[in-house]
């Protein structure tokens, strides 16, 4: 989907539509089967593997106690399998440029300037885990539970000094509030199609709540 | 002593290759930043995967210094990242400037200090092959100066794997990584006429019809001396 405010909508709405009901969520795993390029978009297979294995394991417990485990894992399978192909679609500053869009060159940029920050620190943290990795392999220390608390803390540091740098630049550069943008979008027939299977998933879910 | 290596390494689009051998002594491999220097040596070290095949006679030992010193940081005093290399303080903290700082949060050092104390971490353990990626960053010149010593000091393989242009160790041999292919320009001081970015002080000296001995910048002086009497 080449419209960011489109593919951002079909993603609150499969992802809502999954949330609330069973047939919903069988809707938007449909929807993500037929209109996506499946697991090739997914960013990192194996991360997504370990969050679908945690889910699973959640869901097990809770269907095992008495709960609705398994209605959960149905539900919350969808919402994923979609977050990482909106993720891996997505164009750098698009979130900046459906913020202002939406709210304006005040709150809007403001709101769109951390979302995309909050992305970058995302990515970057990827960096650091697999630099982390290579440095605890040097020393001989085997990447286990127990080294959670030195990885964890080597990264959010990391970030941290990062954040700390990105503020300063922006104080240099005179940033206050706000910021000037004017976003262009360019918006397809198969945009506007998928978006609108998607905006009919949700109401069918809504429907059968 | 030995490393072959006759790999390629692949990071997204990006394709790197290098079909080089290295024997006892210090090598150096140059290259523009983003030419693949750190791919190159994670490669090197086996911490990455790569096609092809690495081959290590009489190499018991290897280790690598991370472009960034943060990443190595295990411990939270000074003390104690000394001790997760398995090396003693005593020796190491002193050595690395260190002295009434062991009790210090590493991450509290500044990121030199920190360079400072990986490197003489390193260099402590003696590896048999020893792969620095840009050892020089965040250094002083005169800390720069006595890594090269120490670097020169070392019995095994060091690799060097920098775009530092003022300060450098004697080196074997140098190559050269650029648009994707480690080139490997043979023994000092033949090797230098074929160095394709040497620092601006030994470009001048080329230019001056003088071929020093090594690539250091008292090599130069010594040799321009030489010949002007």
């Amino acid at each position: 989907m080449r419209d960011p405010r489109l593919r951002i909508s079909a993603t609150i709405l499969l992802s809502a539509g999954a949330f609330i009901s069973t047939p919903g969520a069988i809707l938007a795993l449909l929807w993500w089967l037929l209109f996506t390029p499946r697991l090739k978009a997914v960013p990192s297979p194996r991360v997504l593997l370990g969050v679908v294995l945690m889910i699973t394991i959640t869901a097990l417990v809770s269907e095992v106690t008495g709960g609705l485990g398994l209605e959960y894992l149905v539900r919350m399978l969808p919402i994923l399998l979609i977050a990482a192909w909106a993720y891996s679609d997505r164009q750098e500053s698009e979130l900046l440029d459906v913020s202002v869009w939406l709210m304006g060159k005040r709150i809007g940029f403001d709101i769109g300037l951390t979302a995309e920050m909050g992305l970058q620190s995302l990515q970057l943290v990827g960096n650091d885990l697999a630099q982390v990795r290579q440095a605890m392999a040097i020393k001989g220390i085997p990447f286990t539970v127990r080294s959670v608390v030195p990885v964890a803390m080597n990264i959010v540091v990391n970030q941290l000094r990062r954040t700390e740098e990105a503020a300063k630049l922006l104080t240099v550069r005179g940033y206050t509030a706000g910021g000037e943008i004017n976003p262009r979008f360019e918006t397809t027939g198969q945009d506007i199609f998928l978006t609108s299977i998607a905006l009919l998933t949700f109401f069918t879910s809504f429907l059968a709540f | 002593m030995r490393l072959e290596a006759d790999i390629e390494v692949g990071r997204g689009d990006f394709r790197l290759s290098c079909q080089v051998a290295f024997g006892r002594g210090v090598h150096l491999i140059s290259g523009p930043i983003g030419s693949g220097k750190s791919t190159m040596a994670s490669a090197l070290a086996s911490l990455i995967g790569y096609e092809g095949r690495i081959t290590k006679e009489g190499i018991g030992s290897a280790t690598m210094s991370l472009q960034f010193p943060e990443y190595h940081v295990t411990a939270a005093s000074v003390r104690d990242e000394v001790l997760s290399w398995g090396l003693d303080p005593r020796d190491v903290i002193g050595r690395a400037g260190l002295e009434g700082r062991e009790d210090t949060d590493p991450f509290k050092l500044s990121r030199g200090q920190l360079k400072r104390l990986n490197l003489t971490c390193m260099l402590s353990l003696e590896p048999d092959l020893l792969l620095l990626d840009e050892p020089f960053s965040s250094l002083d010149c005169r800390v720069k100066a006595l890594i090269c010593e120490s670097i020169e000091a070392r019995e095994g393989i060091t690799l060097v794997f920098t775009h530092e242009r003022s300060v450098l160790p004697r080196v074997d041999t140098i190559s050269h990584i650029e648009d994707g292919v480690l080139e490997h320009h043979g023994a000092v001081p033949d090797a230098i006429y074929r160095w394709r970015s040497p620092p601006p002080y030994l470009r001048r000296t080329l230019d001056a019809d003088v071929l020093p001995k090594n690539i250091r910048l008292e090599d130069c002086m010594e040799a321009l001396c030489a010949t002007r009497g």
